[in-house]
């Protein structure tokens, strides 16, 4: 070990995503000047990879206020980031082919209500009416007016960009390979970049690793229950302005946004079967989003693929994330496993994480997200 | 649902048509796969139909590869594209009664390569195109490109393209050759040896060129293209050894056409996505997949031959593709005793080839200077019409790799798929960030390879469509 590479820093986030962007950005707005350490580019998995969705219903009630909150920050980060994210609140609408689906979405919509979400419920005559790009296979939908989308490939680099412009050191290409403690307390990350391997000794670590999380929290002896799933999108050639909501059918397994240039992102809704951090686009895969996007919206039967790509989901046993601490480790923070969610979570944790550390604790409850919930 | 199929050759240019004659004559079961109409590739590219006059010495030469390769019992799908392709040598198809899938024992790629731009101020003006495409008007369609033509590039094609427009009735007012030949070309004369039809054609281009007086200048390129709606003149400079214009040198030079010839890009997405290595050979093109002496890629079963596998030539791709034929077919149990020997036969040629290469690449690769004439007006991506000022503030925003810069700006994330302007963004960014071109990377194509139409990728005829669960 090269002992003139040497830095410190009061907190170190592990992971370049949204999560660890978005704590980088708030901490530097709190004067923390953190140093962040993404093995890639920022944004560059996940978090870039994402079929682009900020979406407040038909989520795990546990993480509906979390939602909510994290929505009221993506309006204030519209107005602020450099270069522009791209953020519009287009509206959400979860479709339904069947009576019992439909019926689902209706005791959704009542919890919904229930804790301040405004929400709609569409029947078939409304829906043609108000989506009549849709294909007349659908019996009804919710909507969410509220919800909306931005640019994935914008959102991480721009908060990140802005943390730098605030202090922050952010260094990428550069891989955390181990977290080191003394007694029960964080005491440095050993990195290395293409110089070689370096030391930033910390007190704090924030790991927002992804799928790659549960790597790195072994050298601690700490498991994190997260594992990894392929998740593929498409993109058509631009087409004219057809719609502004982002819609999905888990019936049919898609879900769909036209972008602000005019491509239509179609994603699948479902989770591929098989636990693999391979990213290359399976072609049965590549069949199945064409089918369903030509099957929920007839005008894209004329479109063509322009380009497909694959990310990698990180998934948690109960379907939610870990935003925690670690029993007999002080220091260490671990924020990952959204599965799924993070895009539209990242501002919120991001945030919540910052306050942890400025304020002591966060403003809002994290119970439900404690890494402890698995160990019972 | 797959359709199994022995031998697959993607590509019907000359290495690809070598390759299927080869493999066919062995015994092998072939299918050659093109984009186009009619096989022959770019180089033996033939008459759209007999209106379009006598065919030229090559669409001869092409017409009699086609008919051994007809008669040697290979099946060809034209106008067929691959979209997609996978390690397990699985092949995703888009063409008229073609299977959509086909999964292959061995595939030859002899899939060619794109043209090598630059972006200077006004080349996105009508009247600019590339000395590729006026060749297509010229063989295709026998239509000149425009009246007053200027070439400017590198190369001796750029001489054979220039005599042709001439032939056939156009106004060539000069052509600029970048590289310093007199400088640099002795030393490299003995790689001429044997090469008789090459010094042939050379030779007779330059003849036509120097009986209708049109100026060859060495060592000279252009600044930049002006117009009204369209090229009306030429702002072009004398070189240095890095191709920058030098100071003070500029002319002007009226014209209603410029045609860029400065080289080929080997189109490598299809090794890449079979899973082959890559090595990053500027001098070649740059990206190329690595091979053995029987043009067998890191992946066994998968073959790279022509220019699309590091830019050489007709007459290279003609011997690489024999080779890989003989090859494959061996592989997938033909002659198998025979090949070692035939493929040694053919030694002495590809030697020939292969050093006439490293002299065309030593003379004729672009420096530099090429990629730093842009000013902050002039577009790069030509899809998204992004332009340098752009990819700056990107920069200046704190971007520093390919990959960033294109979600910023979305340069590369057209319909191309950044096939024209990857290399000049790369370039670009190097310069403008100080790394190499190697550092930097190239754009990596995603699949469809090509925009494929949904209904074609989804296999579901549109009437199949209205189902609620598939």
């Amino acid at each position: 070990m090269n002992a003139s590479r040497k830095m410190n820093a009061p907190v170190v986030i592990i992971g370049g995503g949204i999560v660890g962007c978005a704590a980088a950005y708030y901490l530097s707005k709190s004067g923390v000047q953190v140093t962040l350490l993404e093995r890639s580019v920022l944004g560059d998995e996940a978090s870039g990879r994402n079929g682009g969705g900020v979406r407040q219903q038909c989520r795990d009630r546990r993480e509906r206020g979390l939602a909510m909150a994290s929505v009221r920050l993506w309006q204030e980060l519209q107005a602020t980031l450099e270069p522009d994210i791209e953020y519009r609140q287009g509206g959400n609408i979860r479709l339904a082919t069947d009576e019992k689906r439909l019926s689902d979405l209706r005791c959704q919509s009542e919890e919904e209500l229930q804790d301040g979400l405004p929400v709609e419920m569409w029947d078939q005559s409304e829906l043609r009416r108000r989506a009549p790009y849709l294909a007349e296979i659908f019996l009804g939908a919710k909507y969410c007016a509220s919800d909306g989308m931005a640019n994935p490939l914008l959102v991480s680099r721009a908060l990140g960009w802005a943390a730098q412009r605030s202090g922050a050191r952010i260094l990428t290409h550069t891989e955390a390979f181990q977290i080191e403690i003394q007694g029960r307390q964080v005491t440095s990350v050993l990195a290395k970049d293409a110089q070689g391997e370096f030391v930033i000794e910390t007190p704090q670590v924030i790991h927002a690793g992804g799928p790659w999380t549960p790597h790195l929290s072994q050298t601690l002896g700490v498991v994190v229950p997260i594992v990894p799933a392929r998740s593929s999108l498409a993109i058509t050639q631009r087409m004219p302005r057809l719609f502004d909501e982002f819609v999905s059918s888990h019936d049919l397994g898609v879900y769909a946004r036209q972008a602000r240039e005019g491509q239509i992102h179609i994603g699948r809704s479902v989770s591929e079967p098989g636990e693999t951090f391979d990213q290359t686009t399976p072609l049965p895969t590549i069949e199945k989003l064409a089918r369903g996007a030509a099957q929920m919206i007839p005008a894209l039967r004329g479109s063509n693929f322009l380009r497909t790509w694959t990310g990698t989901l990180e998934n948690t046993p109960d379907g939610i994330a870990i935003i925690s601490a670690v029993d007999g480790i002080a220091g260490y923070l671990i924020a990952a496993g959204f599965s799924g969610h993070g895009f539209c979570l990242g501002p919120i944790a991001g945030k919540l994480l910052s306050e942890w550390l400025v304020e002591g604790e966060p403003s809002m409850s994290l119970r439900e997200f404690r890494l402890a919930r698995f160990q019972k | 649902m797959i359709e199994p199929v022995e031998i697959v050759v993607v590509g019907a240019g000359p290495g690809g048509l070598s390759a299927a004659l080869a493999a066919a004559h062995a015994g092998a079961q072939v299918t050659l796969i093109d984009s186009n109409r009619q096989p022959g590739g770019q180089y033996f590219r033939q008459p759209a139909n007999e209106l379009h006059g006598e065919p030229s010495r090559h669409q001869r030469e092409g017409q009699a590869l086609w008919q051994q390769v007809q008669s040697a019992g290979v099946r060809f799908w034209a106008e067929t594209t691959v979209w997609g392709a996978t390690t397990e040598k699985i092949l995703s198809l888009n063409g008229k009664d073609v299977p959509g899938t086909i999964q292959a024992q061995a595939i030859v790629l002899a899939t060619g390569t794109f043209e090598r731009t630059s972006a200077f101020p006004g080349w996105t003006l009508p009247g600019v195109m590339t000395a590729g495409a006026a060749q297509t008007l010229l063989k295709e369609q026998r239509i000149l490109p425009g009246k007053k033509i200027l070439l400017v590039g590198t190369g001796p094609l750029q001489l054979v393209l220039a005599a042709e427009l001439v032939r056939a009735g156009a106004q060539v007012v000069a052509v600029l050759e970048g590289a310093p030949i007199f400088r640099n070309g002795a030393r490299h004369l003995s790689a001429l040896w044997r090469q008789w039809e090459r010094i042939a054609e050379g030779a007779n281009s330059w003849l036509t060129l120097a009986s209708h007086r049109i100026p060859y200048r060495m060592g000279w390129g252009i600044v930049s293209a002006s117009g009204n709606q369209q090229v009306e003149r030429a702002t072009i400079a004398r070189l240095d050894d890095t191709w920058r214009p030098v100071a003070g040198s500029e002319e002007q030079i009226a014209c209603d056409t410029i045609l860029l010839g400065y080289g080929f890009i080997p189109f490598h997405a299809l090794a890449q996505w079979l899973g082959a290595i890559m090595t990053w050979q500027p001098e070649l093109g740059g990206d190329i997949p690595v091979r053995d002496s029987n043009m067998q890629t890191s992946v066994p079963g998968i073959y790279a031959v022509g220019d699309g596998a590091g830019v050489g030539g007709a007459a290279l791709a003609l011997v690489e593709g024999e080779i890989a034929g003989i090859a494959a077919a061996a592989q997938t149990g033909h002659q198998t005793g025979r090949a070692a020997q035939r493929i040694r036969s053919l030694a002495p040629a590809l030697a020939r080839e292969q050093q006439f290469q490293k002299m065309y690449a030593a003379l004729f690769t672009p420096g530099a200077g090429l990629y730093a004439l842009g000013n902050n007006e002039t577009i790069l991506c030509r899809c998204e019409e992004i332009t340098l000022a752009q990819v700056r503030r990107a920069i200046a925003l704190g971007a520093t790799t390919i990959k960033e810069i294109k979600s910023i700006t979305r340069v590369g994330m057209g319909d191309c798929q950044g096939r024209m302007c990857s290399h000049l963004i790369a370039n670009v960014i190097a310069r403008e960030t100080g790394q190499s071109v190697n550092q930097v990377g190239m754009l990596r194509p995603r699949p469809p390879l090509f925009p494929t139409p949904i209904t074609a990728i989804a296999r579901t005829p549109s009437e199949q469509m209205e189902v609620a669960h598939p």
